[in-house]
């Protein structure tokens, strides 16, 4: 009896367990119904984001070609190395492990990482732009140990400019973009623009668009496979109207003389900008990888300024160069002929005040073209004097200065040709007559830019067309060079043909007769300038300075064009510090001799310091 | 040693769903390890082939020897398995901070797993003996005592995952051989009480976060709950019919540590999908019904006990394991049986099942 009692037990609990077990099993099959069925596309969601990553395709920026098609700016491979968090276990020993490994200093990283920290995690933290060969191979070498898997090398395009700095101010230099132009151009964060020059105006053409690659990882971020790539589109290709040829020759002139400074080298039919020179100049290649923040400081602190362009951003007084724009208001407001003639006695009395002219014994009798050729500072002070000051505002902007160029470069300035309203306005007092006199050998109160002058020389030299300075030529949108529409001329001065021709004359005198600007003869070419002193502090403040580490020698001037009768070359080189006008002439007669030289096809001239000694001379002992 | 007609009586279904679920297993383990396109791990399902074919022979060893021979001679095979469990814990070989191997040249043995079927053997003889209807509390005490050994023992390796699946073959040999319901209670009631006790006094630091975590993974969603989190999406991404054989992107990609072990049952709901979830559910419950009908049919009670001892140690690993895989149960380093890569566990586990098969081809014989 209790056997079977003992059995039957044995029979029910048995049966129990039998139950027990089916129903767990129900409720598992349940459990993966909910899991698999109900829930599959939030899981399955979640798998593919587990496993894919979109990793985004740089797209090389436009190259940029001169007028002859030889490429100045082009793009290299470089490496960047970044932390990806999104699998990151622990971001204190990546960051440890990466500074050892790089060699850079664990609290930089660190700062680097805290700065984008707010970022969503599948964006990658760049710490080493540019990075060293030795520093990828460190780092690929622990990514295959998978002891750095969340940190990626990328091969990314950068810039790379002319190893020399060439013609850097124009290009300008590329940088990540800031808070404001993201929001302003809807850029991306991390989108490498252009900070400045032609990089900066362009940079939407330049730009190209990002490609993206969309891969397969696995759990520690290791990329396995493609799964689909859009190829980043190249930037536009721009070709510039910059002749690298006559860059280089203006630079070379410059670096033989050992002068900083500016050049502007226009084509006077058109205003195509042949070169722009700014020195010292910065090295664009510094910028291209991010640049550090010791050398940016550098750049900035340095007393030479290597960021600014001179050429659109520096002004100075214009000297005896102003003299072309008096004259021209004097011939266009019909105030004289150009038979007017002055006597120099080596200064006049205006106002109750002596004007000293530069050559102490006086020029003598002088009509207009003799006048130029000499620059006598007591015909101009006569002229000045009769013109008035708004007749000399009216010319002077009329030619280009006291206005910006318009030239397509960001951050240009305006220089400054006073008139008695200018006066009233900002200083709130009358115009003295008397101070008409100092403008009217541009100085005082008068300021231009380097390219206003080129604008001003090559308005005079095509007969009074006022073209705006400018850089691109054609722009290949991917179906071949399409020319790019040339700005408008600001407006035409539409000088007489008489004022062209005085002009002419006594600019061809300047540095053909007995003039300043002998430096910048050339045999055959007809080469017509105009020399000028700016001066840095005026005599009376030299005095008070006394002694000073600070350069304060005068600035010269040379404005040119050639040949004489249609012009094909206009600009203006401006030397720093170098005392004399005529100083910089040589730099302009290399340009110009370059210049005929390739449009003949010969070969390009060596630059030659000084190849007429006698006309050093010469212009030595004619002062300014 | 087996008599011919024996033979017919070897329960060729029950053989059949483990092979099936073994072969799965085989198949899981070929596209969890990424075998096809080479590895490390490539030549996994080789050995896992071998284990199977190793343990069919060992299963069939278990069903030469008469079980009621191996009842009587339980003690020698328990001391035997006490030996091997102090030799591993005085001489065993040490991987990832346990000392659970012993070294056969490229083979580990893995004695514990080998503990469950002799720790039913002899707990099944000890209440088959017995002549009372209801066990004492000296009778429970000895049965404890007899669990403690070996569950120490695998708990100082330290292996908890494995010493754990010891209790189930003592709570299932009580549980038939009559214990009162009451004892049940109040063992249950003991249990909730202390579990305050444990997580304060009892659990490593470790062990508290598992179960914390598991009660909310997102808390800890790169740590400790990740292998949860993972795993459900696993699970959830494969849909109704799955991703397909070495498709599996969560499985492939290791997003699941070791895959082709402890979430085997992962990769196969990533790559069959639902479908293939409910197929190799069945076969498990088949095996377990058959195994269960086996212990009613039992000639003895020495029968009837070792069947439901080795079984419950096997629907214990069995559910948690597939619990797991589903991220339903905390992550414990519990293999699935005749799925999961191991030659011990599978090898145990068709040994097991020799048993099974032996009290079943018995049920006639005298």
């Amino acid at each position: 009896m209790a056997l079977v009692e003992d059995r039957r037990r044995l029979v029910i609990r048995l049966t129990v367990v039998q139950y027990a077990i089916t129903g767990i099993f129900a409720v598992l099959a349940l459990s993966f119904w909910w899991v698999q069925v109900i829930e599959h596309q939030r899981f399955y969601e979640m798998a593919e984001n587990n496993h894919q990553r979109t990793l985004a395709l740089r797209a090389p920026r436009g190259v940029l070609f001169d007028r002859d098609g030889r490429p100045l700016v082009e793009n290299r491979d470089s490496f960047r190395i970044s932390i990806l968090r999104e699998h990151t276990h622990d971001l204190g020993r990546t960051i440890r492990l990466l500074a050892a490994v790089t060699g850079l200093d664990e609290h930089a990283i660190r700062r680097q990482v805290d700065r984008h920290r707010r970022e969503p995690t599948f964006r990658p933290i760049v710490i080493v732009e540019d990075a060293s060969l030795a520093q990828v191979a460190a780092v690929t070498a622990r990514r295959l140990d998978f002891e750095l898997p969340d940190v990626i090398v990328e091969r990314v395009p950068v810039r790379r400019y002319p190893t020399d700095a060439l013609a850097a101010h124009a290009f300008g230099y590329v940088g990540e973009v800031g808070e404001s132009q993201m929001e302003a151009e809807g850029l991306a964060s991390g989108a490498i623009v252009g900070q400045s020059g032609i990089e900066r105006t362009y940079n939407q053409l330049l730009m190209g668009e990002d490609g993206a690659r969309r891969v397969v990882v696995n759990s520690v971020g290791r990329e396995i496979k493609t799964l689909e790539e859009v190829a980043p589109a190249e930037g536009r290709r721009i070709k510039l109207t910059i002749d690298y040829d006559l860059q280089r020759a203006a630079e070379d002139g410059f670096r033989e003389l050992g002068y900083n400074g500016a050049a502007a080298v226009l084509d006077p039919s058109t205003g195509e900008v042949l070169a722009l020179v700014s020195l010292p100049a910065y090295d664009p290649n510094a910028f291209a990888g991010g640049i550090d923040r010791d050398r940016w400081t550098a750049l900035n602190v340095d007393e030479l300024k290597p960021l600014q362009n001179r050429a659109i951003q520096g002004r100075y007084e214009p000297g005896s160069t102003f003299k072309i724009a008096v004259a021209t208001a004097a011939l266009e407001e019909g105030i004289v002929k150009p038979d007017f003639k002055v006597n120099c006695a080596g200064g006049a009395n205006f106002y109750g005040r002596y004007f000293k002219c530069h050559l102490k014994g006086g020029h003598g009798t002088l009509d207009m073209r003799h006048a130029i050729e000499q620059s006598c500072n007591v015909y101009f002070y006569t002229l000045g004097n009769m013109v008035g000051i708004d007749r000399i505002h009216k010319w002077a902007t009329a030619l280009g200065l006291g206005q910006k160029s318009g030239i397509d470069l960001p951050n240009e300035v305006e220089g400054l040709v006073p008139s008695t309203q200018w006066k009233l306005q900002r200083r709130g007092e009358k115009w003295y007559a008397g101070e008409t006199i100092s403008v009217s050998i541009g100085q005082g109160q008068v300021w231009v830019t380097p390219i206003s002058m080129a604008v001003m020389i090559a308005t005079v030299a095509n007969g009074g067309t006022r073209l705006t300075p400018h850089f691109v030529k054609a722009v290949d949108e991917g179906k071949g060079w399409q020319v790019f529409k040339a700005p408008e001329p600001d407006h035409a001065v539409k000088l007489k043909p008489e004022t062209v021709q005085v002009l002419h004359d006594g600019l061809w005198l300047v540095v053909n007769g007995a003039g300043t600007g002998a430096r910048g003869r050339i045999p055959g070419r007809d080469v017509a300038g105009k020399t000028g002193t700016a001066q840095v502090i005026s005599i009376e403040g030299k005095q008070q300075a006394g002694k000073t580490d600070k350069d304060l020698r005068d600035h010269g001037w040379f404005l040119f064009f050639a040949p004489k009768d249609n012009p094909q070359i206009a600009g203006v080189i401006f030397a720093e510090h170098a005392e004399h006008g005529y100083l910089g002439a040589p730099i302009a007669r290399h340009v110009i001799e370059t210049f005929f030289a390739k449009k003949e096809g010969r070969p390009l001239p060596p630059f030659n310091k000084a190849p007429f000694l006698w006309a050093a001379a010469a212009g030595a002992a004619a002062g300014q | 040693m087996l008599e011919r007609r024996l033979y017919y009586h070897i329960d060729w279904l029950l053989l059949g769903a483990m092979l099936a679920l073994s072969a799965i297993g085989v198949a899981m383990i070929y596209s969890a390890t990424g075998a096809a396109a080479g590895g490390p791990n490539a030549r996994l399902y080789v050995t896992q082939i071998y284990a199977i074919v190793l343990g069919l022979v060992v299963l069939a060893a278990c069903l030469g020897v008469d079980y009621r021979t191996l009842g009587d001679n339980s003690h020698l095979i328990y001391v035997g398995v006490l030996a091997l469990l102090i030799y591993v814990m005085l001489f065993g070989t040490s991987m990832g901070g346990a000392r659970r191997w012993i070294s056969l040249g490229r083979f580990y043995l893995q004695p514990s797993e080998f503990a469950k079927a002799g720790l039913a053997l002899v707990l099944a003889k000890f209440f088959g003996e017995n002549r009372r209807t209801i066990p004492t509390a000296a009778d429970l005490a000895i049965a404890g005592g007899l669990t403690g050994l070996p569950f120490l023992l695998v708990v100082r390796q330290p292996d908890l995952g494995t010493a754990v699946t010891l209790l189930p073959v003592f709570i299932a040999i009580v549980y038939l051989a009559g214990m009162r319901m009451r004892i049940f209670a109040v063992l249950l009631v003991i249990a909730v009480v202390s579990a305050p006790i444990a997580w304060r006094f009892g659990m490593q630091d470790y062990q508290r976060e598992r179960i914390s975590t598991f009660l909310d993974p997102s808390q800890d969603a790169r740590g400790a709950g990740y292998q949860q989190i993972q795993a459900r999406i696993t699970a959830g991404s494969g849909g109704v019919w799955g991703k397909g054989f070495g498709k599996g992107t969560q499985g492939q990609l290791r997003f699941l540590p070791v895959a082709y072990n402890d979430f085997i049952f992962s990769v196969l709901a990533e790559e069959k999908g639902f479908v293939g979830v409910l197929v190799v559910l069945a076969l498990y419950l088949f095996v377990i019904q058959r195994a269960l009908e086996t212990a009613r049919l039992a000639k003895d009670r020495l029968g009837t006990y070792l069947v439901l001892g080795v079984l419950s140690s096997f629907v214990f690993q069995v559910v948690y394991n597939i619990a797991m895989s589903a991220g339903l149960a905390p992550v414990k380093g519990l293999t699935l049986p005749l799925m999961s890569y191991g030659g011990s566990s599978m090898i145990a586990t068709l040994a097991g099942f020799g048993l099974i098969l032996n009290v079943r081809m018995r049920r006639f014989t005298n």
